[in-house]
């Protein structure tokens, strides 16, 4: 019966896992650049909701909110912080390097202003319960299900099926050939940071419903989301979001014969294992 | 003057730590977030093999130096044969996994409490007490890795390490292993971050999980980034300045339960403006 239930909760946290991973898929593939940062903006996005559901703003609304204000930090790193870096020629290892002092900064930002310890949503809502059959879940994680698959389909169906989607495809393949054809790189670099950067703070918003906030709990999920995209196939958005549900069940499945504590070494084998059998990913065409 | 030599020791402790981060970052060429945590774990192995009086302070050293080294090779090899952002992610993953075991694992690093009284070190069986000796033992330490750092970077595998910083590919045309002397690169970091961490255990004679974080490895960037990558100054300068930089900052008045946070916002702070405007540091060759 435990293990029905922690399966459920492995498939829950898995969308909301898929998400930050298949934001970051977005981003990692058309830009070509590791954006440590973007665990800072999945972080500053529940802290923003917090606080707009304090100030007893409608919590869907906080929700938009939070989602526009961080499309709004993502395309701003993209605009000021990258492009100029890239202005300057710098190398991938001197953007990676200001990409984690990104990170640093918008952590201890957030860490001295909300103090660094563990904050609660105030909602009642979040934490009832319903049953189905034998399994319990809280509203919390029937939202979560339900937002991140539609997010995970609608970023599906915006890459393939629209223009803009297409253009940043192209981007993606060959940023030389698409500067040819009057697509200015730079433009979509910033629309796709900012696409990322509010698909990252929906699971940014809902997990934290749940489990609270803390200034540096970032990285785990992107460095676990990152696992995902790397095992699924840099690129391949569905491969991504597959992949982030497996290692979220696999992680929720151990806790039947291990702590807790110990859930990151999972991961992080289950990384090792994809990196010395399979390190170009399951689903990819190349 | 006791607050002096603890500024001193620790500062060359970071100088070691240093070179290590350089050798990997500046001079390999790639990303690191977790020589914190292999710092760490050359840290606890001997606190733990002097506390249980396994072995003496030489040997523990050895066997901590040794201990890194493979933990670095471990961690290096299997990324490096596919690509290079695959190393940030296994070095997070390295970092965040450190964390966790040196939290959790109660037994054998006291968990979060950390462990207290480390013995202080001998020498042969002659024991290390005071203060002085003891600065005078780090000094020894750091001057002896800065000689074998400027050695290597004088022979010709460290002419090969710069060129493979250049150009990789043209390194491998010319019929040299690559990924050999990348791995040796990471290797040689392991044994000076091992190293420095059983200084750094046995001059506080405590360690706890929290000097062995990710923060931590954010710090060691920032000396390394400030300093300057690829130069023996460089790594010397970095870490005599932003250790200065706690106290500095006690004389403006900032509550103390934000200074910590303070502090990471400023090594954050200068990790941009240092890759945006000068990204080979102050006394450093370009990144």
């Amino acid at each position: 019966m435990l293990a029905l239930q922690l399966l459920i909760n492995g498939l829950v946290t898995g969308c909301a896992l898929g998400v930050v991973s298949v934001s970051f898929g977005l981003i990692y593939a058309t830009t070509k650049l590791f954006h440590v940062a973007h665990a800072g903006v999945y972080t500053l996005a529940g802290y923003l909701a917090w606080s707009l559901v304090r100030q007893g703003v409608p919590d869907i609304v906080s929700l938009l909110i939070a989602m526009v204000a961080s499309a709004a930090v993502g395309a701003a790193i993209q605009g000021v912080l990258y492009a100029e870096l890239e202005r300057r020629r710098a190398t991938h290892l001197v953007v990676l390097i200001a990409s984690l002092g990104m990170l640093a900064v918008m952590q201890n930002i957030i860490a001295a202003v909300y103090t660094p310890n563990i904050l609660q949503f105030p909602l009642p809502w979040s934490s009832r319960m319903i049953g189905i059959g034998n399994v319990r879940l809280t509203w919390t994680q029937v939202l979560t299900v339900v937002l991140c698959l539609g997010a995970f389909a609608g970023i599906m169906w915006f890459s393939h099926r629209t223009i803009l989607g297409k253009q940043i495809r192209a981007v993606a393949s060959n940023p030389f050939l698409a500067e040819i054809t009057r697509l200015r790189p730079q433009r979509v670099y910033v629309t796709v940071m900012a696409i990322g950067s509010a698909a990252a703070a929906l699971p940014g918003v809902l997990v934290p419903l749940d489990l609270g906030l803390q200034p540096y709990g970032g990285v785990t999920p992107l460095l676990t989301a990152t696992i995902a995209m790397i095992a699924g196939g840099i690129g391949s958005i569905g491969g991504s979001f597959l992949l982030a549900v497996g290692i979220a069940v696999l992680q929720n499945l151990s806790l039947l014969i291990m702590p807790g504590e110990w859930s990151i070494g999972v991961t992080f084998g289950i990384f090792v294992v994809f990196m010395l059998f399979r390190p170009t990913g399951l689903f990819t065409r190349r | 003057m006791d607050f002096l030599y603890s500024y001193i020791a620790l500062a060359e402790v970071y100088v070691l730590l240093g070179l290590s981060t350089n050798l990997l970052v500046g001079i390999a060429g790639i990303f690191t977030v977790s020589q914190a945590a292999v710092f760490g774990v050359g840290a606890y192995i001997v606190a733990y093999c002097l506390m249980h009086e396994i072995v003496g302070f030489v040997p523990a050293l050895l066997l901590a130096s040794a201990c890194c080294v493979v933990l670095n090779v471990l961690v290096t090899l299997p990324s490096l044969r596919v690509s290079g952002d695959y190393f940030v992610v296994t070095s997070f993953g390295i970092q965040l996994m450190a964390t966790a075991i040196f939290i959790n694992w109660t037994g054998g690093t006291g968990g979060a409490n950390g462990l207290p009284g480390i013995p202080p070190p001998d020498l042969f069986g002659f024991p290390l007490e005071s203060n002085e000796l003891l600065v005078l033992l780090t000094t020894a330490g750091t001057g002896f890795g800065c000689l074998a750092f400027w050695l290597i970077m004088r022979a010709p595998f460290g002419r090969l390490l710069r060129a493979i910083r250049e150009d990789e590919l043209a390194v491998a045309a010319a019929g040299k292993g690559v990924l050999r002397a990348k791995v040796s690169a990471a290797a040689l970091a392991g044994a000076f971050a091992g190293s420095a961490g059983g200084l750094y255990a046995t001059f506080l004679s405590f360690v706890d999980p929290s000097s062995f974080d990710l923060d931590a490895s954010i710090l060691l960037l920032t000396m390394v980034v400030v300093g300057g990558a690829r130069t023996l100054p460089g790594s010397i300068l970095g870490p005599f300045l932003l250790l200065a930089l706690p106290q500095a900052l006690a004389f403006i008045d900032i509550p103390t339960s934000i200074a910590a946070s303070a502090r990471q916002l400023i090594y954050g702070l200068l990790l941009i403006a240092f890759m945006l405007f000068r990204p080979q540091g102050l006394a450093g060759e370009k990144l």
